[in-house]
């Protein structure tokens, strides 16, 4: 979700992927298609305000550790419609990326700042201090670390007033598709929370759909 | 015309000169062997090879040797060598003339050439027949039967360059099983052709063709050329990447290619690997035929595989490449291979893609879509089917646009089925758009042309159209779904699922999962036509071995049983035994199966029926206990993948908010 510019920002990065064989930790309810919805907190010193948000799966490639998908932010303040961005996301997994970012402004300090909020992280916090988590086997722990970095808006220009330098370290739950994040850039608000839960768009139950490509 | 009637002549001088000029005019001209392929000369030259074959024959017959017969034979020599050299000409990388010469039943008289006691008359036959064994078109030689194998390996034995080189060129072209491979390296084929290896440059060349027909996925047969002469055999090989012929260079690194692909054992580090890369990149240099081979060298090399991929991208591939595809006067050949090339450095990785697209030779290849060579054709959709993976691209929407779209549509109707099914599939992946662009491709009437493709007489046919459908349907808007959906109708879509081929039931499962996911009113698609299609989705659950079969299908199901109360119970009626003697229902063998998948999928469609939320689920939990269903779900409390052990957990945990009773 884009949050407003406070300074210039740094032009965004595309994420690369890594090659190599890995155990990926798979979940359905983190599979495309899937829908997410809740809020992000982007309070300031000024004034307490929360945007909602819709997240929807779009891509998954976990033998590359990657994730991709929309956010869809619907009370931004200065914007007329909702925004929509298109993020793309890495699997902390050991093999394709670890638990430190290496890039997008962010040092392994503020790595740990940030994956230490979250409850589920604290068994691996010494090991992540050692090597960033590669040694780390993460196919069979209910929860999925991730970093969505937003690459774009979807149906606004770049001129809108609202900035995606920024991304999130994100945490699901494979439990019961919940998902934490918190938005770090330099240049924003710190620990900008975002809370979503998995929904079932009016439906008493869960449904899946699946694409293929060729 | 004049030229034919001559040929016809009973004059053996004008007979003869006939036969050089038609030779002459033909040879490298396609334009003339055409013209003379459809006067009929190909027939009337193997006519006089016949009848100059059966005079030499009754000569022999006969005996004594008169001065009339040794006239004749001055003739009946020259009659071969310029009728096998015509023949073979016509048969010169052209296909049309291959089909005539066989057609005309010329082949077992040049074998018989061979048999000739005078050389040039052999090394006429001997050379008219490689061309020959160099199309596919020529039938194949049985290698294991009667005495072939004999006649093989004289041909590899004989002192005659050409000979030899056709000995070689039949290996090529016809061994082709394992076990004729193996026969050849039993018999000393090996050995033979590492020695042709140090032969002239024809010999080198068709030695390393073969060669590499002998190694093709046989790792036992690489292994044993490896060992030969102590261990060199293989530097052989690789001394000949630098030979100064290009032809030589391309095919001694077809042959290491083969070679390591053929064999984890071999020629597997990384410098070999860059060397062969940056061979097979600069032999696409070359203006001719080595340069049109090159880059099909280049994507046996590069296929499948990830890292060399990454390596290629690294050389700059992507640009080299492209920039000779801006060249518009290219050889369909060459055209062909370059997208080939693109397509499989772009297949895995999407940095290539990236890069591809920066690179504005995009216009070329949809350009390629309307080239008159099918196999051109054919590549433009397979490179764009490869770039065409990249989700970021999808997402934004890039590529569903006209000057896309509308000519890939277009080969939908190509008279080819290999076009169609190369074109279903960059379609597939193009509809797996997320903006706003499915509906433009229902407006350009293309959904029409889908559909009638899913009833094609091909399995291949409708297995990719409805492959694109099931892609086309994903998220999409209800109206497009409605629209999909009134055009396909209930009961082609069970008729679908009950296919006699198991993959278009798997995709047509697909296509329903996705056609009632989203708005809860699209569950009812379903129910139209008296439920015509929750019964063959039951039918197919209950038959079915495949596990692909059972995921789609139990995916079905359970969407269906995310809807409201009257959804839940008639997924519940399905799930009871049907047949009398049956008293197990199928679900039950999908959460025994070793597929986790399956497992997973079976389990959701509980976790459905048993929602705290609907009014129904503590009498559904009771039903499912008492057909087994629940204390197997039970079983699953440490299921070994963690998918289905949290899913077996939310199915219990909801049981428990029911209370004692249901456990």
């Amino acid at each position: 979700m884009p949050v407003r510019v406070v300074e210039t920002s740094a032009p965004t990065q595309i994420s690369g992927a890594h090659s190599g064989q890995i155990s990926p930790p798979f979940c359905t309810l983190l599979s495309v298609g899937q829908a997410f919805s809740g809020t992000q907190n982007v309070s300031s010193l000024q004034k307490d305000e929360a945007w909602r948000v819709n997240v929807r799966i779009q891509g998954c490639d976990l033998e590359h550790g990657y994730l991709c998908g929309t956010m869809e932010a619907l009370n931004v303040p200065m914007a007329d419609t909702p925004v929509v961005t298109f993020w793309e996301g890495e699997i902390v997994d050991g093999k394709n990326y670890s638990f430190f970012t290496g890039k997008w402004e962010a040092s392994s300090e503020d790595d740990i700042r940030h994956w230490t909020k979250f409850p589920s992280f604290s068994p691996f916090l010494c090991q992540v201090e050692v090597d960033g988590g590669k040694s780390l086997d993460l196919s069979n722990y209910p929860y999925i670390f991730m970093r969505w970095k937003e690459q774009y808006f979807v149906n606004v220009g770049t001129d809108c007033g609202l900035t995606i330098a920024g991304f999130y370290y994100v945490c699901f739950s494979c439990t019961d598709g919940s998902i934490s994040g918190f938005y770090y850039d330099p240049n924003s608000s710190p620990f900008q929370k975002l809370e979503l839960k998995s929904t079932n768009e009016g439906r008493s139950g869960f449904s899946f759909s699946s694409y293929e490509l060729q | 015309m004049d030229l034919l009637n001559r040929l016809a002549s009973l004059d053996p001088d004008i007979k003869l000169k006939a036969l050089r000029e038609v030779k002459n005019q033909i040879i490298g001209n396609r334009t003339k062997k055409l013209a003379f392929l459809k006067l009929g000369a190909i027939p009337a030259v193997a006519s006089l090879l016949a009848a100059a074959i059966a005079e030499a024959d009754s000569q022999l017959k006969n005996g004594e040797v008169t001065i009339a017969d040794k006239n004749s034979n001055y003739y009946n020599n020259n009659t071969f060598i310029q009728s096998a050299a015509v023949l073979g000409s016509f048969a010169c990388g052209f296909d049309d003339g291959v089909r005539a010469v066989l057609d005309a039943g010329a082949l077992p008289y040049l074998i018989q050439l061979l048999s000739n006691p005078d050389e040039k008359v052999v090394d006429a036959g001997a050379r008219s027949l490689r061309m020959i064994y160099q199309s596919k078109l020529t039938p194949k030689y049985e290698i294991l039967q009667d005495k072939k194998m004999e006649f093989l390996l004289s041909l590899l034995n004989s002192e005659s360059e050409n000979v030899t080189g056709l000995g070689a060129s039949i290996i090529t072209h016809s061994c082709e099983t394992s076990l004729e491979q193996k026969s050849l390296s039993d018999a000393g084929v090996l050995k033979k052709l590492l020695g042709l290896l140090e032969g002239s440059f024809s010999q080198r060349d068709a030695s390393l063709e073969s060669l590499a027909a002998l190694f093709r996925n046989n790792p036992e047969v690489v292994s044993k050329f490896v060992g030969q002469e102590s261990g060199s055999a293989l530097s052989s090989i690789i001394g000949l990447t630098k030979d100064r012929y290009p032809r030589t260079r391309l095919l001694a690194c077809m042959c290491l290619i083969v070679i390591r692909n053929s064999s984890p054992f071999y020629l597997q580090d990384v410098g070999i690997k860059t060397k062969l890369l940056y061979l097979s990149l600069e032999l696409l240099d070359d203006p001719g035929e080595v340069g049109d081979e090159a880059p099909f060298v280049f994507s046996s090399l590069i296929m499948e595989k990830e890292d060399l991929q990454k390596l290629a991208f690294e050389a700059n591939a992507l640009e080299k490449f492209s920039n000779h595809l801006q060249n518009s006067r290219l050889h369909p050949k060459r055209l062909q291979g370059i997208l080939l090339a693109l397509a499989d450095i772009c297949s895995k990785l999407e940095s290539c893609r990236y890069r591809f697209l920066s690179l504005e030779v995009w216009n070329m290849v949809t350009n390629a879509l309307t080239h008159d060579s099918a196999g051109v054709r054919t590549a433009a959709c397979i490179c764009i089917r490869s770039v065409t993976r990249s989700i970021k691209n999808l997402c934004a929407g890039y590529f569903m646009n006209e000057v896309l779209v509308i000519p890939l549509v277009q080969l939908l109707n190509d008279s080819l089925v290999s076009v169609q099914v190369a074109a279903l599939g960059a379609i597939s992946n193009i509809l797996v758009d997320f903006t706003t662009g499915k509906s433009t491709f229902v407006q350009c009437g293309a959904l029409k042309q889908l559909i009638q493709l899913s009833k094609s007489m091909e399995s291949t046919v409708r297995l990719n159209a409805l492959w694109a459908l099931k892609n086309m349907v994903f998220l999409a808007d209800d109206r497009c779904k409605e629209g999909i959906f009134m055009e396909l109708t209930a009961s082609l879509l069970a008729s679908l699922i009950c296919d006699h081929n198991p993959f278009v039931q798997e995709q047509a499962l697909a296509l329903v999962r996705n056609l009632i996911d989203g708005c809860i009113s699209s569950v009812e698609y379903v129910f139209t036509e008296n439920g015509i299609i929750l019964d063959a989705v039951r039918k197919q659950l209950e038959s079915t071995s495949k596990a692909e079969i059972g995921i789609q299908g139990m995916y079905v199901l359970g969407n269906v049983a995310s809807g409201n109360e009257f959804h839940k119970e008639a997924v519940m009626q399905q799930l009871l035994p049907q047949v009398d003697n049956e008293n197990q229902s199928f679900i039950i063998k999908f959460l025994q199966s070793n597929d986790s998948r399956l497992r997973t999928a079976a389990v959701w469609a509980i976790v459905n029926l048993t929602f705290p939320s609907s009014p129904g689920a503590f009498r559904r939990l009771i039903k499912l206990r008492s057909l087994g269903i629940v204390p197997e779900i039970r079983n699953m409390v440490n299921d070994p993948c963690l998918d289905v052990k949290l899913r077996v957990r939310t199915v219990l945990g909801q049981a428990v908010i029911f209370g004692d009773g249901l456990t």
